[in-house]
């Protein structure tokens, strides 16, 4: 009877201390990607990139075609020919603009002595809670999560979530991520945290230590996720004035991270012929 | 049951829309809050147990494919359902001004709860930041739930002939009589 007449009030109870609980799971600990995330995110892959197509398709249309609308008639014939070859030529340039970004990205390999997976962006989220990209490959391709993710200019984040076919990239600039750091000219260590639109903040440096502006800051390698010595960004303002141990300062990643399209993600250490021969016996 | 099997695939389509969109025509600076004015219209529009099923898997969803904390919009979504279904007892969705009233008062009392919580367990203050785009993201919401609750109608006057609200919303056993 006593069931009968507030089935409602326990069911919504319940339906909530369900939703707490996982919330509270989840605050108390890390638990990673979750089998429902990955199956969701998995899902929701194809729609990403069917609606990323569409928007490229639409603006191409837009950028193509409206604005020969109202043209002379004795005009067309040559319009289209222009048309046609400002296509080609569009063709062309993206894909010399393409192959630029891409020797670029291959490039870090000369640089750092890491193997790279090369990867597309195939969506951004940068609101006020998350600041994540969305990349197209995943747990298949040998990515695992923690590992750094690069562009030619530098670090621009570390994978969280890797599903089969896709990643999410938590960016430097956001609030949860935290970089241990070095000041390149003067090696004096700190964290940078991520601070949205401000870039990071570098926090723990004391107000004796020598920092100013336009420095340039590498990752430290004292934590195990990113290697000694990627590029980070230029200290873009530092403040001593105000009450506290330790000076403010910002931090301005080197990469434009709003119009990220590939990304390099380090993946292992390069093993040179010898060791893997050895390895291999 | 065609309901059923389908809003696991709506909600993904609808969350995938909502942050493509924020995207295109705010960088992802605003978020377009489909996902919140789907729950309000179901907590308006449908009964009680589609309505719950509705907020659970849009939050769930949301949590999924944002860079949320998992379960936290779960839990807010099913609070806003909850809320929006008690208010439903008490005026009519007919009035778009009620229902543009109510949506502003659930995205601002969504973003207040956000932040709270990232300030409770993150230490993360974000008030000075995002507190302009707070507000203008909750009067985007309120004109984007008018306009989608118009279109609804519409759309359901030409399918039923006449709107769907259920009308038996008395408590009685806490759902319509329909479940």
């Amino acid at each position: 009877m006593f069931l009968k007449n507030y089935r409602t009030v326990i069911f919504v109870g319940a339906i909530i201390a369900a939703a707490l609980i996982l919330l509270s799971y989840n605050l108390r600990y890390d638990t990673g990607t979750s089998v429902l995330k990955r199956i969701v995110m998995e899902a929701a892959e194809p729609v990403q990139k069917m609606f990323s197509a569409s928007v490229e398709a639409v603006e191409n249309a837009w950028r193509r075609y409206i604005h020969l609308v109202g043209l002379e008639e004795e005009n067309r014939k040559l319009n289209k020919t222009i048309n046609a070859l400002q296509e080609e030529l569009n063709l062309y340039k993206e894909g010399n603009l393409e192959a630029q970004r891409l020797k670029k990205l291959l490039s870090l390999q000369d640089t750092y002595p890491h193997r790279f997976i090369a990867s597309r962006v195939i969506g951004k989220e940068l609101s006020m809670i998350s600041k994540t990209l969305w990349i197209d490959k995943g747990e298949k391709d040998g990515l695992v999560s923690g590992m750094p993710v690069l562009v030619s200019t530098g670090l621009i984040g570390r994978l969280t979530d890797v599903t089969w076919h896709s990643s999410k990239v938590l960016l430097l600039v956001d609030e949860n991520s935290n970089v241990d750091v070095l000041i390149q000219r003067t090696r004096v260590q700190g964290i940078a945290r991520g601070a949205g639109s401000r870039g990071c903040v570098l926090r723990y440096v004391p107000k004796i230590q020598d920092v100013k502006a336009g420095d340039v800051v590498v990752t430290s390698g004292l934590s195990n996720l990113f290697p000694k010595g990627l590029l980070v960004g230029k200290v873009s303002y530092v403040n001593r004035v105000d009450a506290g141990l330790f000076s403010k300062i910002y931090v301005a990643p080197f990469a434009d991270l709003a119009s990220v399209e590939e990304v390099m993600v380090l993946a292992a250490e390069k093993q040179e012929p010898k060791q893997r021969k050895k390895k291999e016996e | 049951m065609i309901y059923y099997i389908l809003l696991p695939l709506n909600a993904v389509l609808l969350v995938v829309l909502q942050i493509t969109l924020s995207d295109i025509f705010f960088s992802g600076w605003l978020t377009l809050e489909l996902s919140l004015v789907a729950v309000i219209y179901a907590g308006f529009r449908l009964d009680f147990v589609k309505g719950i099923t509705l907020a659970c898997l849009m939050g769930l969803t949301f949590d999924c494919l944002s860079g949320a904390v998992p379960g936290s919009f779960t839990l807010f979504y099913l609070l806003i359902f909850l809320l929006v279904f008690f208010v439903s007892l008490r005026i009519t969705s007919e009035k778009l001004y009620l229902i543009a009233f109510v949506s502003l008062v659930c995205s601002l009392l969504e973003s207040f709860v956000l932040v709270l919580l990232y300030a409770l367990v993150f230490q993360h203050d974000l008030t000075g930041d995002v507190l302009p785009v707070l507000v203008l993201q909750a009067l985007l919401t309120s004109v984007i739930s008018v306009g989608f609750f118009y279109v609804m109608s519409r759309t359901e006057g030409l399918r039923y002939g006449k709107t769907i609200q259920a009308p038996q919303r008395t408590w009685t056993g806490g759902v319509s009589p329909k479940t």
